[in-house]
């Protein structure tokens, strides 16, 4: 973390519902991970003014937006006041005004006509300018609420599951952007987000959020590989988390060694001898068939594994095997998938885990 | 045609609509979006005048309105047996339609949408004037041209705490009772006339606010 920059440590009370947030980060992005009904939201909220926290404070750039102890009085700066931008998750565009016209929102005087011109443009939506919110794509509305966001000149940016509704390629698209304007504003970004897919493309720090209370909060690959009890555990929830270290990085890919595993995965900027954290989800590591040809996309990283043991779930089975290398890795795959080879414990199988689907993470 | 009777209706009618607008307008934003103990009770006191027979309403309003009530007492104002006190009881019938109207049309407006204006930095005044208000728009006007025609049409709280005082207090309603008393048949006829065209077009219009056709709904969000 760099500077700190916003300071927060408060409890919101509703009824049948408490939340505990205990928070401080600087200018970086800030994924706020948990389950739905985990106060992500309403952490938000807190953060911008929109409800009231029964004590405890908030504090950004040394500001005081709330203050409220045992003794002293009370400090609560209104919403309005405070130029924290809010990116709702159902976008909460203004559906009697246009793409221009919501950007331009919340300004007035003589910049408003430019900035709008200038968000337009950075947000490549000058040529839906005129457009109202029912006439945009689902990704151009999320471009609008955005550059709404922005207009205001925010000291922080809030951004709640900005990207749930939109199809993969158009949230990849979308994700990074916000990274590079993260880079050019140099805003502290709060990212609310129930997807690890996400986490892992904008983060920088997460922070784990189980029934109201902050569990874990710190560098994503540390909360990966050290969760900070069994509630972080669960709510990750990604098996497969290894140590690994880079041997050689070239611009069609690395090459990973996993405690004398080598491992592809696709390229990334890691210096070579990086300690690194990897994952790959048991849905991508596949079993292969000793009598058929081997695919071209399953060709790298094959390897021996000697079942240990199989469980049956509601949507197929998970299977855990012991690799030459010490580690275990889970398998996830359909009922009726792999039939055909009797998979049992105690037998020996060709694993191969998937190249592309190889997760790297900083060190 | 009885064109004083007209005249003293639209009269009666333009100020009872603008009293339901002032009270019924804040009160339907409160039933709307804060939650208080006593919410039913408010609601049910606002619609009562709906289902209590007009005589009690009309009783009701004597007590306020009468020499011993408040206005008296308090301001000065002796309203009893005058046109004022014919639009007070119209205000106070035509105002559960406002009310239940406006506060459906404020409640469907996303919450979300006024969060998002206090975030960029409007005082919630602005947020009523620049979010909600034009959202809720076409319910709330919905809305108060049905109260406006139900005021129009008042007669028994209004003959009781205004009279029935031809050219003071006789508005349509009461002129065409005592055209259909004298047996006045024919201008009965045109009275009745006037007010069913006038109900209708008003309840039409009405529809038409609360469900546009495809193309008005496009344009109506525009």
């Amino acid at each position: 973390m760099s500077e700190p920059r916003l300071e927060a440590d408060f409890v919101v009370e509703r009824p049948g519902f408490r939340l505990q947030v205990r928070l401080q980060m600087g200018t970086e992005i800030l994924v706020l991970f948990g389950p739905s009904g985990s106060g992500k939201t309403t952490t938000l909220q807190a953060l911008a003014g929109l409800l009231t926290p029964v004590r405890g404070h908030i504090v950004l750039d040394g500001e005081t937006f709330f203050r409220r102890h045992e003794d002293g009085k009370t400090v609560h700066v209104p919403a309005r006041k405070r130029r924290i931008g809010y990116v709702f998750q159902d976008y909460a565009l203004f559906p009697h005004l246009t793409a221009a016209e919501n950007i331009g929102f919340g300004l007035r005087g003589p910049e408003k006509a430019p900035r709008v011109r200038e968000l337009l443009a950075r947000m490549h939506l000058s040529h839906l300018a005129n457009r109202y919110p029912h006439q945009l794509s689902g990704g151009q509305q999320q471009r609008v609420a955005i550059a709404r966001a922005l207009a205001v000149n925010p000291r922080l940016l809030l951004l709640d599951e900005p990207f749930a509704a939109l199809d993969i390629a158009i949230r990849q698209h979308l994700q990074r952007d916000l990274v590079a304007l993260h880079q050019e504003l140099g805003l502290p970004v709060i990212y609310v987000t129930h997807r690890l897919e996400d986490a892992f493309a904008v983060g920088q720090r997460l922070a784990v959020m189980h029934e109201g209370r902050l569990e874990q909060v710190g560098p994503i690959a540390e909360v990966f590989h050290r969760p900070a009890n069994a509630h972080v555990a669960a709510i990750i929830g990604v098996p497969n988390v290894f140590r690994a270290r880079v041997v050689q990085a070239q611009a069609d890919g690395l090459l990973l060694d996993w405690d004398g595993l080598p491992l592809l995965a696709p390229p990334q900027a890691l210096p070579l001898g990086a300690e690194v954290t990897a994952y790959i989800r048991p849905e991508d590591v596949k079993i292969l068939y000793p009598d058929r040809p081997v695919v071209e996309a399953v060709r790298d990283n094959q390897v021996m594994a000697r079942i240990v043991e199989i469980r049956p779930h509601p949507g197929g089975h998970w299977l855990h095997a012991r690799l030459d290398n010490g580690h275990e890795v889970e398998v996830r795959y359909g009922h009726h998938t792999y039939t055909a080879l009797s998979l049992q414990p105690g037998a020996v199988v060709r694993l191969v885990l998937r190249r592309e689907a190889l997760v790297v993470l900083g060190a | 045609m009885n064109w004083h009777a007209l005249r003293l209706s639209l009269q009666v009618t333009a100020v009872a609509t603008l009293l339901m607008l002032v009270v019924g307008l804040p009160l339907a934003l409160l039933l709307a979006r804060r939650r208080f103990r006593g919410v039913t009770l408010v609601e049910t006191l606002i619609n009562l005048p709906l289902v209590l027979p007009p005589t009690v309403v009309g009783y009701y309003l004597l007590l306020v309105l009468g020499r011993n009530g408040p206005l008296v007492q308090w301001f000065g104002w002796q309203l009893l047996f005058t046109w004022g006190a014919a639009a007070i009881a119209s205000a106070v019938v035509g105002l559960p339609l406002l009310v239940t109207a406006a506060r459906a049309a404020i409640a469907e407006v996303n919450p979300n949408l006024e969060r998002a204006a206090a975030t960029l930095g409007l005082s919630e005044w602005a947020i009523l004037r620049r979010v909600t208000l034009p959202l809720a728009r076409r319910g709330i006007l919905a809305g108060l041209l049905l109260a406006a025609t139900r005021a129009l049409g008042e007669f028994g709280a209004t003959l009781m705490v205004a009279g029935n005082i031809p050219g003071r207090t006789q508005t349509l309603p009461l002129a065409i009772y005592d055209a259909v008393q004298n047996r006045a048949y024919d201008q009965a006829n045109r009275m009745v006339l006037l007010m069913t065209a006038l109900a209708f077009l008003s309840l039409w219009t009405v529809r038409r606010f609360e469900h546009p056709r495809p193309r008005e709904e496009r344009e109506s969000r525009v």
